[in-house]
Order: structure tokens, then sequence, then C-alpha cells
């Protein structure tokens, strides 16, 4: 029984949306890291997505997707290098590599992972105003 | 065979399918005779329907209940998935109340009928 309808489309693109929510929080709470476990400064992480299959919905009609996590990569990009003997992972020249981190890049994202949060959960408000609409007809 | 079937074939066939000697016929079932007395069953395929529609809210309101248990007590899954669950048992249950008022509606209809 599927009373709101698109709710399970709209329930994976907000898992999406968190996810991604999470990682660009993970990119900020990093953004002075300079050691981790596989060594050298923390790497930005991206997050990019793929459609999934979830249901169809009926003979020779278009199947409907949500979407999926495809895969969290590491930004290739170097991280800066800055002078700071003092620094416990500074190498013999005295410089350090700060991560990849860039906290205007890292703002926009989170600007536009909440902004698609929130228009995904406005379709799932319009979807359960619908299906509340279609159950007043015969009043 | 009957006189008739001699004038001309088709005729004949038609003839004799009215007179029903090429098969039987056809014979109208029980529930659809005006004036036959209709037995139970149909009563208690609604009474089943009905169950099975009350069983199912009762299902999504556990599943909503569970959810939301998970995110408040366990720490685990996802808030939206939680308010989603509940928003679904919320529109379930309210149909079933829907289901139930026209129900009540037309049983006091057929009541108010002037005999």
């Amino acid at each position: 029984m599927n009373l709101i309808s698109g709710i399970d489309i709209t329930a994976s693109a907000l898992n999406a949306q968190k996810t991604r929510l999470d990682i660009i929080a993970q990119n900020i709470a990093n953004a002075q890291t300079t050691r981790t476990p596989s060594g050298g400064p923390y790497k930005r992480q991206l997050i990019s997505f793929q459609t999934e299959l979830l249901r169809q919905t009926g003979d020779g009609q278009p199947a409907l997707s949500g979407v999926q996590i495809s895969s969290i990569t590491s930004d290739p990009t170097p991280g800066e290098r800055i002078y700071n003997p003092q620094h416990p992972d500074a190498d013999s020249q005295g410089i350090v590599t700060m991560p990849n981190v860039n906290l205007a890049y890292e703002m926009v994202d989170l600007i536009t992972a909440t902004r698609a949060y929130e228009a995904n959960l406005s379709v799932a408000k319009n979807g359960r105003e619908m299906a509340d609409r279609t159950l007043r007809i015969g009043q | 065979m009957s006189p008739v079937s001699a004038v001309s074939s088709p005729l004949a066939s038609l003839y004799a399918r009215i007179a029903g000697t090429n098969k039987a016929p056809p014979v109208l079932p029980d529930s659809l005779k005006v004036g036959a007395p209709t037995a139970a069953p149909t009563g208690e395929g609604f009474a089943k329907v009905f169950d099975q529609l009350v069983g199912s809210v009762e299902t999504k309101q556990a599943q909503a209940n569970a959810v939301t248990r998970n995110v408040l007590v366990d720490g685990q899954g996802q808030l939206h998935q939680s308010v989603i669950a509940m928003q679904e048992a919320s529109v379930a249950f309210s149909m079933m109340v829907e289901v139930r008022n026209k129900l009540v509606e037309s049983y006091q209809e057929l009541m108010r009928m002037p005999v």
C-alpha cells in the first residue's frame, strides 16, 4: 500500500543529501587536520550520486529511479604548503602540507546541500497534502 | 429436428440456438437473480477486506513506532525515515477512518429509507 506518492524516491534523495551534508561536515571539521591514519594531511572528500531503480510503474511505462551514493572519493588537488617549523608535522625544511579543504567551497556546497534537502522535504510535504486532499474528496 | 429448420441454414441455426438445441441455455447465476435469497458471503467478504485494511494500518503504525524508536532510543536510522513512516501511518489511518465514515453513512442512509 503506497499512499503517499513518490515518498520512497524522496526518501532516497533525503538520505543522499544527508550523507552529502555529513561529508561536508567532515571536510569542514578536518580543514586543519595534518595527520591521518593513512599518512599525510586530510584529503577533501567528494561525493557523487547515481540513479537507483526503485520500482517499475507498469508494463511499457518508465521505471522510477531514486538516487543513491555512487562513490566518495578524495580530491587530488595538492594542499597548501606553509612554512611552520614549530609544527609537529613539518618536514625537514619546516614546510607543513595543509589539507586541500577550501572553506569557501565547502560553505557553497553546504548551502547547495541544504537547499536540495529542503526541496526534497517540500516534495514529501506536498505528497502528503495530495493524499490528504484526495481523502477529503467526499466531504 | 423442428420443421422450421428446413427453411434456410442461417435461420435454422438461429432457431436452433434459440431452442437451445446446440448447448444448454445460459443460466443466471443465483447471485444475480432478483429476489433470490442472497447469502451472507458478501457481508463476510467485506468484513474480511475491512479487517485486512485495519491490519495494514496497524502494521504501518507498528513500523513507524519501530523506526522512531530506532532513531530515539537506539540512535540508529534516519530522522526523515521516522517522520515519513509516521506520516504514512497517519495517512493510512485517515483513509481507514474515511472508509468507516462512508460505511456508517450508507448504513444511516439505508435506515432513513421510508418503507
